[in-house]
């Protein structure tokens, strides 16, 4: 739809700026559930996405919890939903700038899309430039476990699913240019910007991962069997790197793995001293997953307080305890690297009261959610005041929960503060109908 | 039963300690403590205790005594809650609770009561000298030293010596048979006889050594890579002014006689010599800590108690003093002698009087005694295990 939409604004010059009623910043599980009750109601949507895909985090997940879906299966609709409605337009690689509150009607703002090299409108997704550009790196969408190449398609469900090339990676060799069979490779294509003028912006700039290289004695990044817990889910899915379960450092199949919980959550000297609120649960599902992938293997999780609050939590909990996957009360002091690979964990078992060693073929550590703090630039004057952990504030939580301090921007999902995907796609609801109760009202 | 007494945290406010009470028993603490291990686990179960209140767990424990404030308990709480600064605390409040007179409880949570009895003693000092000094005479030695043990005759000096000590030792071992029985006794363990012999090494070298200050730091790093790199800087620093001052406290009460001569000896005579090195350790121990603590950069550094500043300062001017009191009398300046000899005494007295049974510097004791005890406790329990 948006090839149609930008086609039409070259023929028409006269009026750069484009018209919508919505911006929703951010193309994740959030982004989607408030652009498509908008669009269904008739309102115009913008979305813009920084990523090179929509579809956020959780297009990248296995299973959810407690009920243990698909991930891809519930959220790849709604994203062909979004990207084929034709009350919504998508931006993705593209960053907003510049939101300013006009007097009395609504907001003007800056679309800029960072160029791609590749046209949007021929390419064609083949994958043929992939085969043959000879640059190596590590391909960001699998978590590093593995390489891409400089020019490639994200992943194999991403939307839309085209080539890009990463300059800062390419050795502009020219490889893909000869090989395309849609002549799509365009190394002169620049940035571009795009005036719009909106009536309203929905946030929905959602999370990111808390890097663990910052907690020195994990070993993250040192130890090659000390992995996050989303490259272990992207061992888990269906479009996994290795097609099994495997440790990095030697290609092993581990046999023994162990979970580190509140890594960077409840962490005061890691600047979040509050909880995450996925963590005790992804991390019981991906035992319990693990328990299929690998039949044989001890699954342990060092936890601090397993916090099974939500609907159906709980019976998930005592599911994993009973398919035998071990919960130790202890937080993981340190993490230290045997010869062979394999890794001790010291703690103290809270229960005794005793400090322990124990080892372990591979640890994964149970990371934290941090907000995805929004770029000074996105505004111009006026900005939404954020809380005391950097989430978006919501200045009325009880009654009117997408409420900002900003009077015509809402906020959705996980950038008003941690939350799951069921929660996200609630709170997307309530931004959606709180924005298309601002926008009834002014008109 | 336990009963739990959340006032309890106020108590230990006292003693220094900021509020501990942010704890959420993750234990992380006692997972990256390179000194805990599986037979004495801290710090958790101490805050824990501090928490509620146990003050029957808190007194009977060993644990704090083996902690040597290296600080990565501290850096690395997810709460903030810096249980490094409350075991020092707790060591603090144990300090006040071996010792039966209450006069330790005193000194450590009023600075009024501190300073009035280091006052106090110091006048005693002065009086002392006011009605008993002998005769300042100004008349110089063959060699142009001050006549001191004219003034000061060093046996009755050393009687009031002999008096202190006397004083000092019953407090100070009186408080440690105090710490026995809480530790040993109240555990209900049956300890072998001969354990008291054969673990009498423990008490002797560690008294020496403080050996556990090697334990902060990283086991996987070799001891002269620790060495090079500064890493045990501050145990050195502490060897320095532990063994200067047990060598001048040996000299002053054991060999006054031989210590406090009028005969100038060369300078490479052994009771300068060690005199030198003595003060020498003191001198550096004192700025060495002293600017550990303005700067509060490491972490065991950062929160000074006004009894570690008392206990500083005490013992520079101490220093200092002997210095000069030294130095005046080889150059022959009899007045400045006596009257330096008379502050000296009166900041020595009132340091080992206070300091030593009743505050910061039990530790001297209480350390080697507490790794003494554990090692009791810790073979019995093996030996009844097996």
């Amino acid at each position: 739809m948006n090839r149609n939409r930008k086609i039409d604004f070259m023929i028409n010059d006269k009026d750069k700026t484009e018209e919508y009623d919505v911006l929703v910043v951010g193309g994740g599980i959030a982004g989607e559930e408030a652009a498509l009750n908008l669009a269904n109601q008739g309102y115009k949507i913008i979305m813009v996405e920084k990523d090179l895909s929509i579809g956020g985090k959780m297009i990248h997940l296995s299973k959810v919890f407690p009920t243990l879906d698909c991930a891809a299966c519930i959220t790849t609709p709604k994203v062909s939903e979004t990207a084929r409605h034709s009350n919504i337009t998508i931006y993705t690689y593209s960053e907003v700038k510049g939101i300013n509150k006009l007097n009395g009607s609504g907001f003007m703002a800056r679309v800029e899309r960072k160029p791609r090299y590749v046209n949007e409108e021929t390419c064609t997704g083949c994958q043929i430039c992939e085969e043959k550009c000879p640059v190596f790196v590590q391909d960001q969408f699998q978590y590093d476990l593995v390489g891409r190449k400089a020019v490639y398609v994200p992943f194999s469900i991403a939307n839309p699913r085209i080539a890009t090339i990463d300059m800062d990676n390419c050795i502009l060799c020219g490889a893909c240019e000869k090989a395309c069979p849609a002549d799509a490779i365009d190394f002169t294509q620049e940035k571009e910007e795009i005036p719009i003028h909106i009536k309203s912006v929905i946030l929905a700039t959602g999370y990111k991962l808390f890097d663990p290289v910052v907690i020195e004695r994990y070993g993250y990044g040192r130890f090659k069997n000390v992995v996050t817990a989303m490259q272990m889910e992207r061992q888990l899915v269906p479009t996994r790197p290795y097609n099994n379960v495997l440790r990095p450092g030697d290609g092993k199949m581990p046999d023994n793995i162990a979970y580190v919980l509140c890594t960077g959550s409840r962490d005061a000297t890691v600047g979040n001293p509050i909880c995450s609120q996925v963590c005790c649960m992804y991390s019981t599902k991906q035992a319990q997953l693990l328990m299929g992938a690998l039949p044989m293997a001890d699954i342990t999780i060092y936890f601090l307080h397993v916090r099974a609050f939500g609907k159906g939590f709980e019976e998930f909990y005592q599911q994993g305890r009973s398919m035998g996957v071990e919960f130790i009360k202890g937080k993981i002091g340190k993490i230290t690297e045997k010869e062979n690979g394999d890794l001790l964990v010291r703690y103290e078992d809270i229960r005794e009261g005793v400090v322990k060693e124990a080892e372990h073929d591979m640890v994964v550590l149970s990371v934290g959610i941090l907000p995805d703090i929004i770029p000074e630039d996105m505004f111009l004057k006026e900005r939404p005041e954020l809380d005391p952990f950097h989430y978006v504030m919501q200045v009325d939580e009880l009654s009117n929960p997408a409420k900002t301090s900003m009077k015509g921007v809402f906020v959705a999902g996980a950038a008003s503060g941690p939350m799951d995907i069921p929660d996200s796609i609630l709170s997307a609801g309530a931004a959606s109908s709180e924005t298309a109760t601002y926008l009834r009202r002014l008109s | 039963m336990a009963r739990v007494n959340p006032d309890f945290r106020n108590t230990l406010l006292n003693y220094g300690t900021e509020d501990f009470s942010a704890c959420y028993n993750c234990g992380n603490c006692t997972a990256v403590c390179s000194l805990s291990d599986e037979n004495n686990s801290f710090p958790r179960k101490v805050i824990r205790s501090s928490v509620l209140g146990l003050e029957d767990e808190l007194i009977t424990t060993v644990d704090p005594w083996l902690c040597y404030y290296c600080g990565d308990c501290s850096e690395t709480c997810p709460r903030e809650a810096n249980p490094g600064e409350l075991m020092m605390s707790v060591r603090r409040y144990l300090t006040s609770r071996y010792d039966w007179t209450g006069l330790s409880q005193l000194f450590y949570t009023s600075k009024i009561w501190e300073i009035a009895a280091i006052v106090f003693l110091a006048l005693v000092v002065l009086l002392l000298f006011v009605f008993f000094h002998g005769p300042m005479t100004t008349e110089l030695t063959a060699e142009g030293g001050v006549k001191l043990n004219t003034f000061a005759p060093w046996k009755t000096i050393e009687l009031g010596d002999w008096i202190m000590a006397g004083i000092l030792s019953f407090f100070l071992l009186s408080n440690i048979f105090n710490m026995y029985l809480k530790m040993v006794v109240k555990n209900k363990m049956k300890i072998p006889f001969r354990f008291y012999f054969t673990e009498l090494w423990a008490l002797i070298f560690n008294f020496f050594s403080q050996w556990r200050f090697k334990k902060c730091e990283p086991r996987e790093i070799t001891f002269w890579s620790n060495l090079k790199s500064g890493k045990y800087n501050y145990w050195i620093v502490h060897f320095l002014l532990m063994s200067g001052y047990v060598i001048l406290f040996t000299m002053i009460v054991g060999f006054l006689g031989w210590f406090q001569t009028e005969t100038i000896h060369r300078w490479y005579h052994p009771q300068r010599l060690l005199g030198y090195y003595a003060t020498f350790g003191l001198i550096v121990g004192v700025i060495y800590f002293s600017v550990l603590r303005i700067k509060k950069q490491n972490e065991k550094s950062k929160h000074s108690h006004f009894t570690d500043w008392t206990f500083l300062i005490l013992l520079f001017i101490t220093a200092i003093t002997g210095i000069l009191v030294h130095i005046f009398r080889i150059n022959g300046l009899p007045n400045l002698t006596y009257y330096l000899y008379v502050i000296h005494l009166m900041v020595l007295f009132p340091m080992l009087m206070i300091e030593v049974p009743f505050s910061k510097w039990s530790h001297l004791a209480y350390r080697p005694f507490a790794i003494y005890f554990n090692n009791l406790i810790t073979r019995a329990r093996n030996r009844e295990k097996n």
